[in-house]
């Protein structure tokens, strides 16, 4: 079957020659969920935006249902955005306050043509209590609302015109805990009966992990590591996938934590070296880590990683000494 | 040794709505604990908890339209509720210090960061001149910036989130405090310079034998740097103890709730439905604040719960902490 | 709208209150001038000219001319209400369209009006009111007409300068995601959020409307005497203020203040009102 979304070598310069997005190729399946990792500066939430057309690529391909929306015009543009969602990360933020919450919700209704007013109130009563957010809350302004209450209008929008790829731009890491569950569990249910296609981008790989069948790390607008999430979690084979897994804190005083620690500087991304970002960083590194980009070599079936120690197998950090 | 002793603490914000009526927001109801000399104690919980409010009471820095009616803070024996400014400046930076979220805007801009801790220590009196750079430089060296004899030279724009964060560490320590009180002292920072930042913090409190409250709503920082933690919901702390017996065995429904809904659990177990919006704290209901949201709610929860001992030196106010889930 | 809320209103923004109640006791005047006032504005009593207050029917005395002080100063409310208003819709109508479209798209519009508006900050405005007052003739008209035109700019950088800022705004990015044309952008996500903060700057720039037409009045452009406008009473009186006819000067010129600060004041009160940062807590 093919992909919803295909993304091929992706590049992105924002002005004043910011190399956001280095060469970024991925495919998103059917009723599939890709994280997309990274630290800030990583590039994940400019490739978000360019997935979603709001951000017009430097170069690269976005296959979106076998159709090329790279260079897609204006009007296409918007009749594509029907099946072609997404959720930001600010719910406070992301909904026009000057707007009652079944307004926002008739938007997108309205926009793609659907049905009569009638049928169009019919519809949001449906799309409220399929984000279980109660009636009541259509007549009120978003201000009146809580952030994860929010973040469900927000949900709901995303759905409203049944698209066939949602993009969640880190959509609950400005909620508490308890509400994130309840976002995420929401998110899980939807998949589950539409078979939509998700890129979930997070920084958190608890989030993550949970979520994604399949995970990209990105580096400094590059993917350093592409896995089934278990397999990612469980045999990390970047050096810097490594240190990311290591530096986090699990919420279970019982784990160990082993860290492995970076040595140099980051490189700015105004300014990148030739070959792997990560070699200042690396405690691996080697004479011809720097000479052009790392091959992105297969680990095992459905998995790589663009370091060149994959090969000869010396890719893995020695554990660092347990800490307390 | 106890270094801050805070006694029922309570605090009230007084507003006035659009229809002119005074309504009194209750954000502190009551909250109760200690962080003696060597112990980090996390407190944790979701926002409007009060668990930034609790540090502006315990630094004395609450301001009208916050009020407190009731409640007693100890810091080293003395009260600090009631305590004019003058006296209060003596304290705050000098014998208990405060390292806050956001770094960069907690720097003065016009002022290279060697001159900033020289500043902070000339204004408690505790050293100048050369005795100062002297001082202000061992301490970058001991919140391990590299190179600490150039950054002293450095401008706050030129540092990054997480030397900006160190910067911070070493201004609150540069007196020798013997209280820090770091709020969310990692939210905003990478992961991975979030445990460097957080090594750093708790190999010095070690080193140093201080006290440290360490404000989070991030069960992995208490998990693994903290001693103790206390939990708070809607301005109460709801459960404290040690942090491997309250997250092994936590006692409250609350605290269930928050740790089950953590990602890892929730692949182990599933999803159980939590959430619900935090009481209205300018209409709070009488008895267990958490009744609405909890599963084990009766009528006894009606009455407000007294903390129930389950070992020693953990506990939670629930009437059913005592029994099995 | 109940007395409470107005209260509440008073309470969070007293300086509201105090600009608002003064606007509206000008507003009864403009309105209720005819019978307010004791006599017509340009009734003249040719042998009782510059008599002081209190002389019969002279409630605030005479002018030159012999007409009633008290009564052309309640009249003159109705142009100080007849510039301020529709200056304030012509800088309405011609800014805010200018103001989103600099802000949204940039461009050539916005190099012109930045342009524009740095000729304005270049010359005194007064002076430019004048030379074009000057040049395209002396009506009430006129002068309604250049004062619009020449603040619309001024008041298309309030609006521009919101834009700007909700230009980036996350709700204005998932308002294109959704699938939004451009103009359903600007007009339905953009618009009704940037014209809240250029609303509180209206009063402002009225006051500056009504200080301006009666300067030029002053001056002897515009709105000429014997019309019952604040700016030429003023300069009518002011030939009298050395002799010691003190009282045709003094009651337009006290007006002026009045309505000039009472829209200021208003101005200012509303842009606490309107500010979300300031609202009390409590819903």
């Amino acid at each position: 079957m093919s992909p919803v979304l295909s993304v091929r070598n992706l590049i992105h310069r924002f002005p004043g020659g910011v190399h956001a997005v280095n060469d970024v190729s991925f495919d998103i399946a059917a009723g599939e969920t890709l994280g997309l990792v990274g630290e800030s500066g990583s590039g994940k939430s400019t490739i978000g935006l360019l997935v979603t057309r709001l951000l017009a690529p430097t170069g690269g391909q976005i296959l979106f249902e076998g159709e090329d929306i790279t260079h897609l015009g204006a009007a296409a543009l918007r009749k594509l955005r029907a099946r072609l969602q997404i959720v930001f990360q600010d719910p406070w933020g992301a909904l026009n306050p000057r707007m009652t919450i079944g307004h926002l919700m008739e938007e997108p209704l309205t926009l793609h043509g659907q049905g009569d007013a009638a049928s169009r109130a019919a519809e949001i009563r449906r799309l409220a209590d399929r984000v279980r957010l109660p009636a009541a809350s259509l007549a009120r302004y978003p201000h009146e609302l809580s952030g994860g209450q929010l973040q469900r209008v927000s949900i709901a929008r995303a759905i409203a015109n049944r698209p066939k790829l949602i993009v969640l731009d880190e959509p609950t890491s400005s909620l508490d805990l308890s509400v994130r569950a309840g976002i995420l569990q929401l998110l899980d249910e939807l998949q589950r009966e539409s078979g939509v296609a998700m890129l979930f981008i997070s920084h958190d790989l608890e989030t993550v992990r949970l979520v994604s069948h399949r995970v990209a790390v990105l580096y400094l607008g590059r993917v350093a590591e592409q896995a089934p999430a278990e397999q990612l979690f469980a045999n990390p084979a970047h050096p810097y996938t490594q240190v990311l897994l290591s530096a986090h804190l699990p919420p279970d005083p019982l784990v160990k934590l082993r860290r492995h620690e970076v040595v140099g500087e980051i490189p700015s991304p105004v300014n990148l070296p030739p070959g792997c970002f990560f070699a200042g960083g690396c405690p691996l590194v080697r004479p011809d880590c720097t000479t052009g980009p790392p091959p992105f070599e297969e680990v095992e079936a459905g998995h790589r990683a663009a370091c060149v120690r994959i090969t000869d197998g010396t890719n893995h950090l020695t554990p660092a000494e347990e800490r307390p | 040794m106890t270094l801050l002793d805070v006694q029922d603490l309570h605090v009230e914000f007084v507003a006035r709505g659009l229809d002119n009526q005074l309504r009194i927001a209750r954000a502190l109801n009551g909250v109760s604990f200690t962080v003696a000399a060597g112990e980090v104690v996390g407190l944790v919980g979701e926002t409007g908890a009060g668990k930034s409010l609790t540090a502006l009471a315990a630094m004395g820095l609450l301001r009208p339209p916050a009020r407190i009616p009731r409640g007693s803070i100890r810091f080293e024996g003395q009260e600090i509720i009631g305590q004019p400014d003058r006296v209060l400046e003596k304290i705050r930076g000098r014998r208990m210090a405060m390292i806050v979220q956001s770094p960069l805007t907690s720097l003065d801009p016009l002022k290279r960061v060697g001159d900033q801790l020289v500043r902070m220590q000339r204004v408690h009196g505790t050293a100048r001149g050369a005795a100062a750079r002297a001082k202000a430089e061992a301490m970058l060296a001991a919140v391990r910036i590299p190179d600490p004899a150039r950054r002293m030279q450095a401008w706050p724009h030129e540092l990054s989130g997480g030397m900006a964060q160190r910067v911070l560490i070493a201004m609150a320590l540069v007196n020798d405090p013997a209280l820090i009180i770091a709020d969310e002292p990692t939210t905003g920072l990478d992961v991975t310079v979030q445990a460097q930042v957080l090594d750093t913090l708790r190999d010095i409190v070690a080193a140093r034998n201080l006290g440290a409250l360490v404000i989070t709503h991030d069960l992995g920082v208490v998990a693994h740097y903290c001693q103790r933690v206390a939990v708070m919901f809607a301005g109460q702390i709801i459960e404290d103890g040690p942090v491997q017996q309250v997250f092994a065995r936590p006692a409250h429904p609350y605290t269930q709730a928050l740790i089950a809904s953590t990602p890892g659990r929730i692949a182990q177990l599933g999803w159980t439905l939590t959430g619900g919006t935090p009481p209205d704290l300018y209409n709070l209901p009488t008895g267990c604040l958490y009744r609405d949201r909890c599963p084990r709610a009766t009528t006894a929860c009606l009455a407000p719960p007294p903390r129930i001992a389950v070992s020693d030196s953990h506990g939670a106010a629930c009437h059913f902490a005592g029994e099995a889930a | 709208m109940s007395f409470t809320h107005v209260l509440g209103i008073a309470r969070r923004s007293p300086t509201f209150a105090v600009g608002f109640g003064i606007i509206l006791v000008f507003a009864v005047m403009a309105a209720l001038a005819d019978v307010i006032a004791p006599l017509p504005p340009t009734l003249s009593f040719p042998y009782a000219t510059l008599k002081p207050p209190g002389t019969d029917p002279f409630l605030w005395g005479s002018d030159g001319n012999g007409m009633d002080v008290f009564s052309r100063t309640i009249h003159g409310a109705r142009y100080a209400f007849g510039i301020a208003l529709p200056a304030g819709v012509i800088m309405a109508v011609v800014g805010i369209p200018l103001g989103l479209i600099a802000g949204w798209r940039g461009g050539w519009v916005d190099e012109i009006l930045l342009r524009i508006l740095d000729v304005l900050r270049a010359f005194p405005t007064i002076i430019l009111a004048l030379a074009i007052v000057a040049a395209t003739g002396q009506g009430f008209l006129n002068v309604i007409l250049v004062v619009g035109f020449l603040d619309s700019p001024i008041f298309a950088r309030i609006v521009r300068a919101e834009v700007l800022s909700l230009r980036n705004a996350t709700f204005v990015r998932a308002a294109v995601a959704a699938g939004n044309p451009e103009w359903r952008v600007l007009l339905v996500h953009i618009l009704p959020n940037a014209i809240l903060g250029a609303t509180a700057q209206l009063p402002l720039r009225m006051a500056w409307a009504v200080r301006i037409s009666a300067t030029l009045a002053f001056i002897g452009i515009g709105v000429q005497a014997p019309a019952p406008e604040w700016g030429a009473m003023i300069r009518q009186g002011s030939e009298y203020v050395i002799s010691g006819e003190w009282w045709v000067a003094l009651f337009p010129g006290l007006a002026l203040i009045a309505m000039v600060l009472g829209l200021n004041l208003a101005g200012d009160g509303l842009s606490d009102l309107l500010d979300p940062k300031r609202r009390a807590t409590g819903k």
